[in-house]
């Protein structure tokens, strides 16, 4: 039955972070969010509707149109590209374009309303369940893919006899805060978003903030292009991600937590919220977890298409029902975050990795990795490559290892021109600079960095220029506003990319690219200013006859 | 050298004072360092959008925006080296790229000279980084008072901010994201549809004219100089002081006064636009009676006063006291108000006196 305004605003008033929640059920009630709608909601939620109406044209996904909802989406992200996404996309009349859908391991993504569909041309698209990460080499020990390829997983009971849920117990029955963040601390493990920031130091920070009711935070808005490996995470493993949430619940003593996960995870989205309840079923969470008496409650929050929404204070603003602006820092989340409480905000695998953190110690975790770096870091590998698919590394396996004896070499065995590092953010690796190992010292001293462990392959038949003038389309597409340097940087980077401005001289062209590159990276207000640049800067770098030839327009 | 908390930092190389909470922008700004920003009003929360108030800061790795951060005990704060000026000229070439022009009228508004003053400054008319323009302009906006020359717009926001903050209106917003970021009503619509109540308040504190005050500019084929006159509105008891702007005799704008006491900047629509009567030609300039035929002539005060004051005893000498009543005007200050209890309540007679705004 459909429900009415009054109802579905009613309810949502009684929530936590209503504003999302309540823009999605208008939306998929009606097939867009229309005028009136948004005026309903602004008069229920008391938002300014001016403001309500700025924040809903900030998300890529939310349509204002009749029939805007369920109107397909084609991935146009770069690896979908190589697949042929422009012309699928041009065979598929009222369909529109969105980024990196984070699918890069499978035929083109098509999502239409709240499927996914995959494949190559309009006719032959299919639902399929989320690839399982391929096998790793015989000897190698995984930390969060221990036991992804096992289907009983995904059920609670499943989840269970593999041993989920004991960390969670362990830590409620018979375990203080403090010696919990102390394992993490000592296990080594650092975020696994891309930023590296020393778990159980965050964790610590959150605890011993004044003020509350702390939050916990999952970040599950994975909008890198090249990374997809928090929903393989999530889609064969959900109860590990629960369960790290609620790990980092007790060591914070936080009794809430969100999970923000990204729109274009749609299944994802169904199959959480089903974990969810059956583990508040089995007084695994609610307000009675394993009889201990303590509350920890999983909201699961659903983004509507913003690349920054990953970025931790911009999700902050988007659960608040604010413009997803980033915040300005200090102070951080640790001691302001969700409501200004203090809130650890975590990625999906950096939670994943605490279940069996807590079970097995932390030297065990340290000595995953190899030589002086502790632990595995979840590789998206894709692109021009034989296996693409998710890994799970020990940090410090050498690219080459993972490209060639891990994922089968390059396709077609031609030959590797350049690699991407941290999904787009890292920029390009190309000649011996491949010659790196995955660990954030090796990949810093290039010029580039791990991150959230995207890589992408382009092979000798790529056009380098025309891949980095898709790259900074990204960024400016996903640029805010809320910056100069990003916001005008990385249009115009982009306009010098595709040859529609610029000088038209080649050292001219140069100056304003390192000015650019300088001063974005120098003075943006975040992440995705910063990082866009590196597109550029190694392009020039690694590419100089290519771009040689892009300016003069030969 | 220190203040009674004894907090200091070391601003490009000398020990100065602060007071907890201030940002380095703040206080910056005290020792006359002259940091360059176009999204700072400093009755607004800082932004950190412009980033042009970047300030080096030993142990950070990058510079930081001195209106966001908060100043700390030891802190060592370059404010200007060959690497921040080279930043800020870019930053600033690139919102000359963006936008249409760079010169506007000083009518257009208070704030609107400061783009065009930094990018002269930092010598940016280099034409570099040429591309597509941002920003839709709005001529289907058909009220009178608010231009909304969008082709002008930096995204500053201060716009939308001063109608958040300082107005409570909430009127306008942002819509988009990134070089389409264009500042908008509910649906993009006119402002008289919107909440918008017209107090010009985004017009003053806009740095490039972007918006501008449409009064004002009908003047500004007047080829002389403009003269400002502090005054206080005469609108209403609040007091706002505005700086009256003349050209000639003419009146051609309001002002808000930043510094004025009772306002801080703000107006209401009536003060910021509402000025028209003073040279229109119905404007009564003398006292008029009416003569034994009914009709008005002109008269001096004294006349006109002895006809009132004959006519208002009259009426209380035939009807009573309580036949009168009178109504005073909220644009009257306090004094007069008191006057005018006075008359009615000692000479007159009767209590029956109230204000315009609740009669």
């Amino acid at each position: 039955m459909t429900r009415t305004n009054e109802e579905l605003i009613s309810q949502a008033k009684g929530q936590e972070a209503p504003l999302l929640p309540l823009l999605h059920q208008f939306h998929e009630r009606d097939g867009y969010l229309s005028e009136e709608a948004l005026r309903a909601i602004s008069a229920g939620l008391r938002i300014p509707l001016a403001d309500l109406f700025g924040t809903v044209t900030f998300y890529h996904h939310f349509a204002r149109e009749p029939g805007g909802q369920a109107a397909a989406r084609v991935c146009t992200g770069p690896v979908c590209k190589m697949h042929g996404a422009d012309a699928l996309l041009t065979s598929m009349p009222g369909a529109t374009g969105m980024p990196c859908s984070g699918r890069c391991d499978e035929p083109i993504p098509v999502l239409r309303g709240n499927q996914t569909w995959v494949g190559l041309a309009a006719d032959a698209l299919e639902r399929r369940d989320t690839p399982v990460p391929p096998a790793a080499p015989a000897g190698t020990t995984e930390c969060v893919f221990a036991h992804i390829r096992d289907e009983n997983r995904k059920s609670l009971s499943g989840y269970r006899r593999s041993g989920g849920y004991a960390a969670l117990e362990k830590a409620v029955t018979s375990m203080t805060a403090d010696e919990l963040i102390a394992v993490v601390d000592a296990s080594g493990l650092a975020g696994r978003g891309g930023a590296g920031f020393p778990t159980g130091r965050k964790l610590r920070a959150v605890q011993e903030a004044g003020g509350g009711p702390k939050t916990v935070v999952c970040n599950a808005d994975e909008g890198e292009p090249g990374c997809f490996k928090d929903r393989a995470l999530m889609d064969h493993d959900p109860h590990a991600v629960l369960e790290g949430m609620a790990l980092a619940c007790v060591a914070t003593g936080a009794p809430r937590a969100f999970l923000y996960l990204r729109y274009e995870y749609p299944e994802t989205d169904t199959l959480l919220a089903r974990a969810i309840s059956q583990a508040e079923e089995a007084g695994i969470l609610g307000d009675d977890v394993f009889g201990s008496g303590r509350t920890i409650r999983i909201h699961l929050r659903r983004g509507a298409g913003a690349y920054i929404c990953g970025e931790e204070t911009s999700l902050l603003n988007s659960l608040e029902g604010k413009h997803p602006f980033p915040r300005n820092r200090p102070p951080y989340p640790v001691t302001h975050g969700y409501e200004d409480t203090p809130t650890a905000v975590n990625n999906v695998e950096t939670l994943a990795s605490l279940p069996p953190i807590v079970l097995h110690g932390a030297d065990w975790y340290r000595s995953l990795g190899m030589g002086e770096h502790a632990g595995t870091k979840v590789i998206s590998l894709s692109g021009d490559i034989a296996r693409p698919g998710n890994y799970e590394v020990p940090l410090g396996l050498p690219l080459a290892t993972l490209i060639d004896d891990w994922a089968g070499g390059p396709r077609n065995g031609n030959k590797i021109q350049a690699v991407t590092m941290a999904g787009l953010s890292g920029g390009f690796l190309a000649g011996d600079d491949m010659d790196v190992t995955l660990d954030e010292p090796s990949i810093r001293a290039k010029g580039s960095f791990l991150g959230a462990g995207g890589i992408m392959v382009f092979d000798e038949t790529r056009d380098m220029v025309a891949v980095a003038h898709q790259a900074m389309e990204f960024f400016a597409h996903e640029s805010c506003g809320k910056c100069f340097p990003c916001r005008i940087g990385t249009q115009r980077l982009t306009e010098r990319l595709a040859g529609d401005a610029g000088p038209g001289e080649l050292s001219s062209w140069l100056d304003e690219m390192a000015d650019l590159n300088a001063t974005m990276k120098a003075t943006s207000a975040c992440g995705l200013g910063m990082a866009a640049p590196l597109i550029t800067e190694s392009l020039v770098r690694y590419f100089p006859e290519e771009v040689r030839a892009h300016v003069s327009g030969s | 050298m220190s203040d009674k908390s004894g907090l200091t930092l070391f601003l490009d190389g000398e020990e100065v004072p602060f007071t907890r909470g201030e940002s380095i922008f703040q206080v910056s700004e005290r020792h006359e360092k002259e940091i360059p920003t176009l999204c700072y009003d400093d009755r607004l929360d800082a932004f950190g959008g412009c980033r042009l108030c970047v300030v080096e800061l030993e142990g950070a790795r990058n510079p930081v925006a001195s209106c966001t951060t908060k100043a700390e005990a030891g802190m060592r704060v370059t404010t200007r080296s060959g690497k921040l000026e080279m930043h800020r000229r870019v930053l600033l070439e690139l919102v000359v790229s963006e936008n249409r022009e760079v010169d506007v009228d000083e009518l257009s508004g208070y704030a609107s000279q400061e783009m065009a003053t930094l990018v002269d400054r930092y010598e940016a008319r280099t034409g570099r980084f040429e591309g597509r323009q941002s920003g839709a302009s709005r001529p289907d906006d058909p009220n009178p008072f608010i231009l909304r020359d969008y082709d002008n717009c930096i995204s500053c926001y201060r716009c939308v901010r001063v109608c958040a903050e300082q107005e409570g209106d909430y009127a306008i917003s942002i819509m988009g994201r990134g070089f389409d970021t264009q500042i908008t009503t509910e649906f993009g619509g006119i402002l008289k549809e919107s909440a918008c109540t017209f107090c010009g308040q985004c017009i003053q504190t806009c740095p490039t004219g972007a918006l501008g005050d449409i009064k004002a500019l009908r003047h500004k084929e007047i080829e002389l100089p403009i003269e400002k006159t502090r005054s206080i509105c005469i609108y209403c008891g609040v007091g706002c002081s505005v700086d009256i702007m003349t050209k000639g005799d003419k009146i051609v704008g309001i002002l808000p006064a930043m510094d004025g006491p009772a306002n801080e900047g703000a107006l209401c629509v009536k003060g910021q636009f509402a000025f028209d009567f003073v040279h229109h030609p119905d404007r009564l300039k003398t006292p008029f009676v009416r003569d034994d035929q009914g009709e008005l002539v002109p008269a001096t005060w004294d006349d006109a006063l002895d006809k009132a004051a004959a006519g208002l005893m009259a009426a209380v000498n035939e009807h009573g006291r309580h036949s009168l009543y009178a109504i005073a005007s909220g644009r009257a200050p306090n004094e007069a108000g008191f006057m005018m209890q006075k008359l009615v309540r000692a000479g007159l007679g009767t209590s029956y006196i109230d204000n315009c705004s609740r009669a």
